[in-house]
């Protein structure tokens, strides 16, 4: 019943019969008591506890201090709309059935509602929407919000199984227990919300990276990629299977973190790529790109570059949009910074232009892409950082092991506040002599042809022989592919030697030679015959061996 | 991996003119070949091919083309090829001594135009 000498508790007696209150603060009785009371609930060790840890703690406290038999926090769900329990004291089912209480009806709802504090001192004769409450036979009722910053985020409550008048100091030290409460659940809420984001950002990062390098012919290639810590960020790296042969090494930087910079760092990487596969030069490339950038409304910045290198001649061409130039190793025997012509980032300036700069790579040469990350340090300057990179680098390194040795000198312990991404690309010395395997497939021609050509091209052949020989070579794999047999995959060998001037082909398969059959064996044979000055076969039991020879530099 | 060759295709005067990029070899000679078949209807007055654009081409490529011109001389119709005279495909049509059977002309034009004699 409502009582005049406890004006500041909201009391409901019945249906119909509500009672607003006046809103005054509640306060408490300095007794003993209620002091020791006041410590256990506002003990500042509760703070060091995690929100599950927390919320049992704290109602377990209040369950024995208020000396109630159930004690529960609902909280509000995403929507705002419902309240859903969170933790009970005597009142678990109501947790596990994932009772729903609308906000405005009800008990906690209309707490909740109101942003203030219900009593209802006899269940019986009030409009009770939980099933739970009236099951377990709850009498009395006290219940307060939980406030932070003046929203409530959901709804503390008390109750008694034997009808109980509860008092304003009660109703203070549930309060004080909502204080403690309420920011907790707010705090870990947010950490929760936020790492929702971190892990979607981080998804979508991933599915944007390539996942496999393409397999390339006379060159040795090897990427590394690390996300930042805390947040994703927008880095990306690409190796382009370009057309002819060459290869198209990309590397950008997305300023900015989570899933925004994540998502424009996809466009980014598809539309370099898209451009790359046309056929645009590293400085047609980078600012086709920047223009695309430009249209994309809510534009960000990026810094990017982009190399294209022919194996067969170790020509690189390279474009900057504001990144960090490349490293340029000398077959282990030193390493220089690229001299890159400045330009602005993508999507910086209006019209912006790209410039090109020209390397020869010689065999066993490496070229190192990677975004700041991997040389950024807090209190240091950015050329400090370059420098220990430069260093690092001056060594005799496979693509891999370059990449390997950079990340572990550079990275900042326990992983680093930025992305990090390196590629390296390395044009591989070519062997005296040649020996490769190849599936017999029809496909793997094209991958000898270019190994084939690019070998004699470092022996010393002109283009001519080059093509004469290549296409003999060309007709006589094509054999071995068409009559290669094994049980399991069949293969074909090529070797290729090179002695005082004189080249020695020779392809193996373990299949027979057919003697030319129909018009077209007869064209592939006179084709050989006419690139090449000799032609010797041997067919074995084992299988065939074609021996192709030709003098370089004499007139055929 | 970029594809190998590229096709593309043109009607200029009732004429089918193939156009190839790039290199053909054993992997993909027969499929160039079912497809630019696909691709001439039997009321068009000829196919050229359009090589000028091809820096590679061996006897698989040329049986591809052969195979072409006989299917569609099975329905009157005839083909031609493009490409010019110091070109790859100049080099592999001499070296297998068919440069003279398959006609062809240094130009597309060329082509369409031996096509009308």
């Amino acid at each position: 019943m409502a009582s005049e000498d406890a004006p500041q508790l909201i009391s409901i007696p019945g249906p119909g019969q509500e009672f607003l209150g006046t809103g005054d603060p509640l306060t408490l009785e300095e007794t003993p008591g209620q002091l020791e009371h006041i410590y256990r609930l506002a003990d500042p060790a509760l703070s060091e506890l995690a929100l599950e840890p927390l919320l049992d703690e704290l109602l377990a406290r209040a369950k024995d201090i208020l000396r109630v038999d159930t004690v529960a926090i609902l909280l509000l769900d995403e929507n705002g709309n419902e309240l859903v329990a969170r933790a009970a004291k005597g009142l678990e089912e109501e947790v596990e059935r994932g009772v729903r209480i609308p906000v405005g009806e009800g008990f906690a709802g209309r707490i909740a509602a109101g942003r203030r504090p219900i009593y209802i001192a006899d269940v019986h004769h009030a409009d009770i929407l939980n099933p739970i409450l009236r099951m377990k036979g709850v009498r009395s009722l006290l219940g307060v919000p939980l406030l932070v910053e003046g929203s409530a985020l959901g709804v503390l409550h008390v109750g008694t199984v034997t009808p109980r008048e509860f008092t304003n100091a009660d109703a203070a030290l549930l309060q004080l227990v909502a204080a403690q409460a309420a920011p907790a659940i707010d705090r870990a809420r947010l950490f929760e919300a936020l790492d929702r984001e971190h892990r979607s950002a981080v998804a979508l990062q991933r599915s944007l990276l390539p996942d496999r390098l393409p397999d390339l012919v006379g060159i040795d290639c090897a990427t590394r990629y690390l996300p930042a810590r805390a947040e994703v960020g927008g880095d990306w790296y690409d190796v382009i299977d370009l057309p002819g042969g060459h290869v198209g090494l990309a590397i950008g930087d997305v300023a900015g973190h989570g899933l925004r910079a994540a998502a424009l760092m996809g466009q980014l990487r598809a539309g370099l790529r898209a451009y790359a596969l046309d056929g645009h030069s590293p400085a047609d490339t980078l600012k086709r790109l920047d223009r695309m950038l430009q249209t994309i409304s809510g534009r960000g910045m990026a810094t990017a570059g982009y190399a294209v290198v022919d194996p067969a001649s170790g020509t690189m061409r390279y474009a900057s949009a504001g990144h960090p130039p490349p490293i340029v190793v000398r077959a282990g025997r030193e390493a220089h910074l690229l001299e890159v012509k400045a330009a602005p980032p993508l999507g910086s300036l209006p019209f912006a232009a790209f410039h090109e700069t020209q390397e020869r790579l010689a065999p066993g040469d490496t070229i190192l892409l990677y975004t700041d990350g991997l040389i950024e340090r807090r209190r240091e300057p950015l050329t400090a950082g370059l420098e220990r990179l430069r260093a690092l680098a001056a060594t005799r390194a496979t693509a891999e092991q370059l990449c390997q040795r950079v990340v572990e000198q550079l990275l900042p312990p326990g992983g680093g506040d930025d992305d990090i991404a390196v590629v390296a690309l390395r044009v591989v010395p070519v062997e005296a002599a040649m020996r490769v395997r190849f599936a017999a497939d029809p496909r793997v021609l094209s991958q000898m042809r270019r190994m084939l050509s690019r070998w004699l091209r470092e022996h010393g052949a002109q283009p001519d022989e080059i093509a004469a020989m290549t296409l003999a070579c060309g007709e006589a794999c094509g054999n071995a592919i068409e009559h290669a047999y094994a049980p399991g995959v069949a293969y074909f060998e090529l070797e290729a030697t090179h002695a005082n001037g004189l080249v020695t082909l020779r392809v193996r398969d373990t299949g027979r030679w057919r003697a030319p059959r129909g018009a077209n064996r007869g064209r592939g044979l006179k084709i050989i015959a006419a690139g090449v000055d000799e032609l010797d076969l041997h067919t074995t039991e084992a299988g065939t061996e074609v021996v192709m020879r030709r003098r370089l530099g004499a007139p055929k | 991996m970029s594809p190998l060759a590229d096709l593309s295709f043109e009607v200029l005067d009732g004429v089918v003119v193939a156009r190839l990029q790039g290199e053909i070899d054993m992997s993909n000679a027969s499929d160039l070949g079912a497809a630019i078949t696909a691709r001439v209807p039997s009321d068009a007055r000829g196919l050229v091919v359009d090589l000028t654009a091809v820096h590679y081409l061996d006897s698989a490529g040329i049986k591809a083309l052969f195979e072409l011109r006989e299917r569609l001389m099975g329905r009157g119709q005839e083909i031609k090829l493009a490409f010019a005279d110091d070109s790859p495909i100049a080099t592999t049509l001499e070296y297998a001594g068919v440069q003279s059977t398959l006609g062809s002309a240094p130009t597309v034009q060329g082509a369409i135009a031996d096509l009308e004699d």
